[in-house]
């Protein structure tokens, strides 16, 4: 398979993915949905009492959308996004059809993975643009994030969601049916990370958790609001993070080259 | 056909099996697929139809035997023999949010660049060009079956595996169908391989096919052997004035190879090609018997199915071959 088969391949998924309206709608719902409330909400509780409550915007109010959107509503964006990547072409009954083109089924899987993450960074970067827009507008004279914290934060936002949705994609092409990995992928990001990464008696094994790994390479500081306080180095939070790639990756191709189709 | 050589050949199967556990859903297959042909797949209900044709596109591993596509062996060469193969499992299937057109540029992706130019042609051909930007949801079964179709032609097939291709359509849409199916063989010299359970389908459609019960093929060839019981017979119907006579004056007559008196007058087996038929009409009248019909016995392969099933019911093991 050369590049330019590779590059179509990836594009007429993409095409599949944007085309999903229902899909596409509810990603940018959870991507913008919360920043908007968010800043709504605390410009409203600053404005009736500034010395209670910062501002929305400037340094703090970026840093807690970054956490909204890079830790909590982005990833289930990317989960949305990625498990209709994985596990779309199986549902649809077409997968069949892609198989007898002769064209090879790892292949198949491995265009799934750059078009899922292409369509969730577009939606991640469109509330990463609402979340600097609000920083920006509701400052109130307050500090605001300089460029290279900004770019940062896109860039975390872009790590964290595109290392998810990847792994949607794998554990999609998995179980081969989307509602299944929604389920398990919602339930592990929602309740069950923050349960593991806060049992202490689980030690260092709690670095496995990807959420956690993740945080370490956040640019500003999740503190407690993360939903723990785990510390990790940045060659194991790295080393868990291309782990849980990997293994997923390698799961969805696998099981994409070996199903019956 | 035993002859012929691989390249000869669309199809090609030895001892071909799949094993669902203890179950063999296709048993020791030997089939042979003349290029340029229509060729029926026939059988009743869970024959191995499906499981036969998933096994040869690769959709599921054979547990023993081999199997060539268009020359190339199956599995080791499978991408460079499924280049120029079209095939429909089952029903055919969609992306239903996508448009018709939409759907086959994702094929087109996967199939390669020279692809994208067929879509428009592929279209037309399957008399989709119209409604080719409507999302597939709102399509009826007949033109998810054309845009099927056209998926398959993406491919500019050498070799079309249909899968039970006209369920769900109605007497028009089966007969379009069916003439869609001839003009691909006559005309552009492509091959179809039709799986049906429908006997008049295959006999409308199809030149020769293999007639498939219990995993085993039971009995392959064109389609007039297969009906007249695994030789071409030329057998005629006879109406004459006095069939005593007649029968004295062709006693003997090289010209018959088999007679009998029968209600319509008499039963003949002409030992020659069709056109001896008017050498037989000469000899009667020149015996000075009146001919009132000469009819040619069209033997049906719903008649020669239902002997071959009704046989294997009586004794489960009996196989028979039918050289083409």
């Amino acid at each position: 398979m050369n590049a330019t088969i590779a590059a179509q391949m990836t594009a007429a998924d993409f095409l599949k993915l944007r085309k999903r309206r229902g899909t596409l709608i509810w990603a940018l719902v959870l991507a913008l949905a919360p920043l908007l409330i968010f800043f709504i909400v605390r410009a409203a509780q600053h404005s009736s009492s500034p010395l209670a409550h910062p501002a929305a915007g400037g340094v703090s109010g970026y840093t807690d959308a970054l956490r909204l959107l890079a830790m909590f509503f982005g990833p289930l964006a990317a989960i949305m996004i990625g498990t209709d990547a994985g596990a779309g072409d199986v549902s649809a009954g077409v997968f069949r059809d892609l198989v007898v083109t002769g064209r090879s089924r790892v292949g198949l899987f491995a265009s799934r993975v750059p078009a899922a993450v292409g369509l969730c960074w577009l939606v991640i970067g469109a509330g990463w643009a609402l979340a600097v827009l609000g920083t920006f507008v509701f400052a109130s004279g307050s500090p605001t994030p300089d460029a290279a914290l900004l770019a940062n934060g896109l860039g975390f936002a872009l790590l964290s969601t595109g290392v998810v949705c990847a792994v949607a994609v794998g554990f999609a092409s998995l179980t081969a049916s989307r509602p299944a990995a929604l389920t398990v992928l919602i339930g592990w990001h929602l309740v069950a990370s923050p349960i593991l990464a806060n049992i202490s008696s689980l030690g260092s094994s709690r670095n496995l958790v990807l959420s956690q790994a993740i945080g370490h390479f956040s640019p500003v500081n999740l503190g407690d609001r993360r939903g723990t306080t785990l510390t990790m180095s940045a060659g194991v939070a790295l080393i868990v993070l291309v782990g849980w790639l990997l293994l997923f990756t390698v799961l969805g191709a696998w099981r994409t080259r070996t199903m019956d189709a | 056909m035993t002859n012929s050589t691989a390249t000869d050949l669309a199809i090609e199967t030895t001892g071909l099996t799949k094993r669902f556990g203890e179950r063999a859903a296709i048993d020791g297959i030997d089939l042979r697929v003349p290029r340029g042909s229509a060729f029926g797949f026939l059988g009743p209900n869970g024959a191995g139809k499906t499981t036969m044709i998933r096994t040869l596109l690769g959709l599921t591993h054979a547990s023993s035997g081999t199997m060539h596509l268009l020359g190339h062996p199956v599995p080791l060469e499978r991408a460079q023999a499924l280049e120029r193969v079209g095939a429909i499992v089952e029903e055919p299937r969609f992306h239903m949010h996508l448009t018709g057109r939409e759907n086959l540029r994702l094929v087109a992706a996967v199939r390669g660049p020279q692809t994208h130019a067929r879509i428009e042609p592929a279209l037309a051909r399957v008399g989709l060009s119209e409604r080719a930007g409507d999302k597939v949801k709102s399509y009826s079964m007949g033109m998810r079956q054309r845009l099927g179709v056209a998926r398959c032609l993406l491919a500019d097939p050498l070799l079309l595996i249909l899968d039970e291709p006209t369920n769900g359509l109605d007497p028009g849409g089966i007969q379009e169908f069916r003439e869609m199916i001839r003009a691909m063989v006559e005309q552009e010299g492509r091959t179809v391989f039709i799986s049906s359970h429908l006997l008049d389908e295959v006999e409308k459609t199809c030149d020769a096919a293999a007639i498939v019960d219990r995993g085993k093929v039971i009995t392959q060839g064109a389609i007039a052997e297969l009906a007249g019981g695994g030789v071409a017979r030329n057998e005629l119907i006879v109406g004459v004035d006095d069939p005593e006579r007649a029968l004295a004056a062709l006693g003997g007559s090289e010209l018959v190879l088999e007679m009998n008196r029968s209600e319509e007058g008499l039963r003949v087996v002409l030992a020659g090609p069709p056109q001896t038929a008017a050498q037989l009409n000469a000899a009667l009248v020149g015996a000075g018997i009146a001919v009132m019909r000469l009819e040619p016995v069209r033997h049906s392969l719903e008649q020669r199915f239902l002997e071959i099933t009704s046989r294997l019911d009586a004794s489960p093991t009996d196989t028979e071959e039918v050289s083409a």
